[in-house]
């Protein structure tokens, strides 16, 4: 039989119904609800600024009851929040492969609002790339920009293939103008954090930091100021001191130092090169975790 | 049934024409016999022109306007044009791919298509008054714009679900014509 516009709009509104299995609606904000996913069982992960309280937090379901979530941990950086619900209340996302998605791969966006059916938004993938840091300084395995309207309410709702798999958490926060994900991987990753810790730790040196050229082309970061009793300190970094290296790499620019800090470094000590007084000079750093400021 | 998407789209179009009252334009669509039906905020009341898809105007009047649910209801002597097929669209399901037809910013017969969003009331919250709010809608994931009022949107099939009244937060509004269905009844009886 050949494709028509009918049969098309039937596998649409298939993977609608079919993705909005795992897909509820979540209470944690005045007036209007914002989506989540059933992630794996008993998680619900939605996006970090839906969540504007922490206590007294429901969640709709797809058959219409609602019931408690607790709120196990939120990282505004990757803009990602994860609540608990009793087990064995869903089935879990079908969960596909963002990294496969190029420009013109059309997508879902789905959403839930309160006690009503699901809610979709249809688009196109705009534009597809590697990782990159969010301006919250969250690290995102992939960057996926739709064209798709993410309409009041559809905020932590998933991005889902014409197959009904999910590719990711869509957010309103991480770039306004346009409709971003958060894939797959980094969601899992910052969930099995969120389980364990609560929060993602990431590395904390102490020190405020600018590039700065030396005549010979070759650059690294004048230490502006040091944090007292900061890893820095401790390791006797000294305002001044020019850092060139550290953990063997070269660094000329505050994100390369960024990159370095965002993985599980918290704990571990690294080799640091600095220039002090025309000398170079190397120091053990001690990685510690970055303060978290009240919210 | 199966139907290509043009052809859909070319019968539905044949069933789109121009309502014109004062300095505004909107859009209007075959209901029956000499009759067409537009949006209350487009023909108010009173004599109104009437444009049909092969370029003849005809002189029109406003048998009734429902300016809660906005609807108007034309009278068009001579109009010799088919009436919409309809689908009730409690049976649509999100995600299927809905077309509105209608003369955005005077673009003649201009085409947009999306996706159904959702059908009924929108949620509590939603940037829109509450009347508005709590009234049935068939609201889309398409874009239309000034001039699409009381045109049509339909489905895959190019049966018509509802009448393309007004945006919100970018989501199209369109009144379900099961809604229009009952006011003409209301008003014939």
């Amino acid at each position: 039989m050949p494709a028509t516009l009918s049969t098309f709009s039937d596998q649409l509104a298939d993977a609608v119904e079919r993705g909005a299995r795992s897909v509820v609606s979540v209470h944690a904000r005045p007036r209007l609800p914002s989506t989540g996913v059933h992630w794996r069982d008993g998680v619900v992960v939605t996006t970090e600024a839906t969540v504007r309280r922490d206590d007294n937090i429901t969640v709709t379901l797809p058959d219409g009851r609602r019931i408690p979530a607790q709120l196990k941990g939120r990282d505004p950086g990757t803009d990602l929040a994860v609540l608990s619900i009793p087990t064995s209340q869903l089935p879990a996302a079908t969960l596909g492969d963002p990294a496969a998605l190029r420009p013109g791969h059309l997508v879902l966006a789905l959403g839930r609002t309160g006690d009503s059916g699901p809610r979709a938004a249809f688009g196109a993938v705009s534009a597809t790339g590697g990782k990159w840091r969010s301006w919250k300084g969250g690290e995102i395995d992939l960057w996926i920009q739709s064209d798709l309207t993410i309409y009041p309410g559809l905020g932590g709702g998933p991005l889902v293939s014409p197959d009904a798999a999910i590719l990711g958490i869509n957010s309103g926060g991480l770039s306004r103008p346009l409709a971003t994900t958060i894939p797959v991987s980094t969601v899992e990753r910052v969930v099995t954090q969120l389980l364990t810790k609560g929060y993602v730790a990431r590395g904390w040196l102490g020190a405020a930091m600018q590039p700065v050229r030396f005549s010979d082309q070759h650059g690294g970061l004048v230490i502006l100021s040091v944090e007292p009793d900061g890893p820095a300190a401790l390791a006797g970094l000294m305002v001044g001191d020019v850092i060139t290296s550290l953990d063997g790499h070269a660094v000329e620019h505050p994100d390369q130092v960024l990159e370095l800090l965002g993985g599980d470094v918290v704990g571990r000590t690294l080799k640091v090169e600095v220039v002090r007084g025309g000398k170079q000079v190397g120091a053990d750093l001690l990685i510690g975790e970055r303060p978290r400021r009240a919210r | 049934m199966s139907t290509p998407p043009y052809e859909a789209a070319a019968w539905v179009k044949d069933c789109v024409v121009e309502v014109h009252q004062g300095a505004g334009t909107g859009s209007g669509l075959t209901w029956g016999f000499d009759v067409v039906v537009t949006n209350a905020h487009v023909a108010r009341a009173g004599k109104v022109a009437v444009r049909l898809p092969d370029g003849q105007v005809r002189e029109a009047w406003v048998r009734f306007a429902d300016r809660e649910r906005d609807i108007a209801v034309l009278d068009v002597p001579r109009l010799g044009l088919p009436a919409v097929m309809r689908r009730d669209p409690a049976e649509l399901r999100p995600g299927e791919v809905l077309f509105a037809i209608g003369h955005p910013l005077g673009v003649r017969h201009a085409m947009s298509s999306g996706i159904l969003h959702a059908v009924g009331p929108l949620p509590d919250g939603y940037p829109v008054p509450a009347p508005l709010r709590r009234l049935a809608w068939v609201q889309a994931d398409l874009r239309l714009a000034p001039g699409n009022s009381g045109g049509p949107i339909a489905d895959a099939e190019g049966r018509v679900v509802g009448v393309s009244t007004m945006i919100a937060g970018g989501l199209a509004l369109a009144v379900p014509i099961t809604a229009v269905e009952a006011l003409v009844r209301a008003r014939a009886a």
